[in-house]
């Protein structure tokens, strides 16, 4: 029965939430008990409502636009490096790779916040320097993933395109690269998560406009409700392009059994 | 002439040490073997004696260190499209269809993709698969992707098949319905067929002739002739004919004084280990490699 199956959905929604709703029910009932004080941790109402506002006014969008432009140029140019590196480091250059292993995972390793003033000091305090830093965190699960996909191809695969007859590029092009292609996407989705923490410190550390800015601004200025306002917009767009990214994934192998959330 | 003939074939690995040292592992010691055209040929022998090397050279994906392999007399340089293979398991690409799968090689020769899929889908009817067509790799039974590989490598139209193990990983019933579709296709089509096994049953329901080959580093011990006609071999009960069981019987003791060197071998290395306990490890490797190969 199509109702019966209704019912069953809507008790697996209700069970889902019940944790999101009684969170958020404390939260607000807490500061009217006195438990907390509204004047640093505001009721959800009085955030949603501030919220709201900053969506009419257009301020939110603006801080939310320069924040997506460096999170995407960032991003792009890490895929556009790494994927290219990650093939030839993975695919031809054996030699080439034992020698530059131990580098790329010392400088991987690094803590790019730590590298951010250097960054700075290279590139200014402009535009450049965060996009710069966002590249730099970016590429590496791109990079280390896509060697580490290409390198694990089973070996049967490519004897089958060899027994085939196919060229280097052909083998490439139709056994490696879909061979590797969920290690690469796993790199692609970490870098897109990292990219974001990444662009929230610049954001804090230097900017005059995106979403960090936005919340450490907010903060200066002890406009509370516009502080948390701004955190739960980047949880939400953070959420929104995780959601993206599976979706993306999905359609792309579409021949998995199951890709987790 | 002869449609594949191995003159001497000889090839040794060398295995990484700590450092730059190389250990040699010989595998192939001088293989000689003619197969002619149309012949359904079966090599056995024990574990790790190098079937699957030669199997390898056959098919152009390496090359033997001396000596030659030559098809219609001519000496093989690489792999070509025509000497398909058909790999152990799991060598569909998941990430491709059935039909996909089974088009694969033709995307290099036949650019029309209409045709493609229609030689696809002729082969994928022949090996009893139509209808599969949209299915991935994964929504498949271990008999069926075997299938899809064997039409895969059957699309090519090669003149040599060549196959390694290929139904090693199935079930008894699927293994037996499996070998009279090959045994029937091969027949057909009339192709020229390499096969690999463990099995002594299979070798001798399948094979025209059996290659017995040695312990590592492998030569060809001796190439029996299995006198069972195609209609004797259809039949549901042709493990109980006379031919089947005398073939059967001098194949496993040709095998057996092979599979007892491997154990000498592997007991030789096993009382460096533990001196003490020498003649027990023998004695139960002994009886347990004998049961192994009795259940094939």
């Amino acid at each position: 029965m199509v109702s019966d199956k209704f019912v069953k959905k809507l008790k697996t929604f209700a069970l889902k939430s019940s944790a999101i709703v009684a969170f958020v029910l404390l939260w607000e009932a807490a500061p009217h008990l006195g438990l907390i004080d509204p004047i640093f941790i505001p009721p959800p109402s009085v955030i949603a409502v501030k919220l709201y506002q900053l969506l009419l006014s257009g301020e939110l969008l603006v801080h939310t636009a320069a924040s997506l432009e460096r999170v995407f140029l960032g991003f792009i140019i890490a895929l556009a490096i790494a994927l290219p590196l990650g093939f030839l480091i993975g695919g031809w250059f054996k030699t080439f790779e034992t020698a530059v292993d131990p580098l790329l995972q010392v400088l991987g390793q690094a803590n790019p916040f730590t590298l951010f003033p250097v960054f700075m000091a290279l590139l200014g305090i402009g535009e450049l320097s965060k996009i710069g830093i966002i590249y730099w965190v970016c590429q590496w699960p791109v990079l280390f993933n896509t060697v580490s996909g290409i390198k694990s191809v089973d070996p049967v695969y490519i004897k089958v395109g060899r027994s085939m007859g196919l060229t280097k590029f052909n083998l490439f092009k139709k056994v490696l690269l879909p061979a590797a292609l969920p290690a690469i996407f796993t790199g692609i989705r970490m870098s897109a998560v990292f990219a974001f923490f990444m662009l929230i410190g610049a954001e804090m550390i230097g900017a005059h406009s995106g979403l960090g800015f936005l919340i450490i601004q907010s903060q200066a200025v002890f406009n509370m409700p516009k502080m948390y306002a701004s955190i739960v917009s980047v949880a939400l767009l953070g959420i929104a392009i995780n959601y993206i990214m599976i979706k993306f994934e999905r359609k792309a192998m579409s021949w998995k059994e199951d890709i987790a959330a | 002439m002869a449609k594949i003939r191995a003159d001497n074939v000889k090839k040794t690995f060398k295995i990484k040490k700590e450092g730059n040292e190389f250990d040699e592992l010989p595998a192939l010691a001088g293989v000689n073997l003619e197969i002619d055209p149309g012949e359904f040929m079966v090599i056995v022998g024990p574990s790790g004696c190098g079937k699957s090397t030669f199997l390898d050279l056959v098919g152009g994906l390496t090359h033997p260190d001396e000596g030659t392999i030559a098809i219609d007399g001519k000496p093989i340089t690489g792999p070509s499209r025509d000497r398909a293979i058909v790999f152990q398991q799991n060598a569909l690409f998941p990430w491709r269809t059935t039909l996909g799968n089974v088009e694969f090689g033709l995307e290099s020769i036949n650019p029309d993709q209409d045709e493609r899929r229609e030689i696809a889908l002729d082969y994928l009817s022949l090996v009893g698969l139509s209808g599969y067509h949209n299915h991935y790799p994964h929504q498949l039974s271990g008999g069926m992707k075997q299938r899809v590989s064997i039409a895969r490598a059957l699309a090519l139209n090669p003149s040599i098949m060549l196959m390694d193990e290929p139904l090693a990983a199935l079930d008894a019933q699927t293994r037996e319905f499996l070998q009279r579709d090959i045994l029937r296709i091969s027949k057909e089509s009339r192709k020229t067929v390499l096969f690999i096994t463990h099995s002594i049953d299979e070798a001798v329901f399948l094979g025209d002739k059996v290659a017995v080959m040695s312990a590592r580093p492998g030569v060809i011990k001796r190439v029996v002739d299995i006198p069972l006609t195609a209609e004797e071999r259809a039949s549901d009960d042709v493990v109980a004919a006379t031919e089947f069981v005398q073939s059967r019987q001098l194949l496993w003791r040709l095998l057996k004084e092979e599979v007892v060197k491997v154990e000498e071998a592997q007991s030789n290395i096993h009382a460096e280990d533990h001196s003490n306990s020498l003649l027990l490890d023998k004695k139960t490797g002994l009886i347990n490699s004998v049961r192994a190969f009795a259940r094939i």
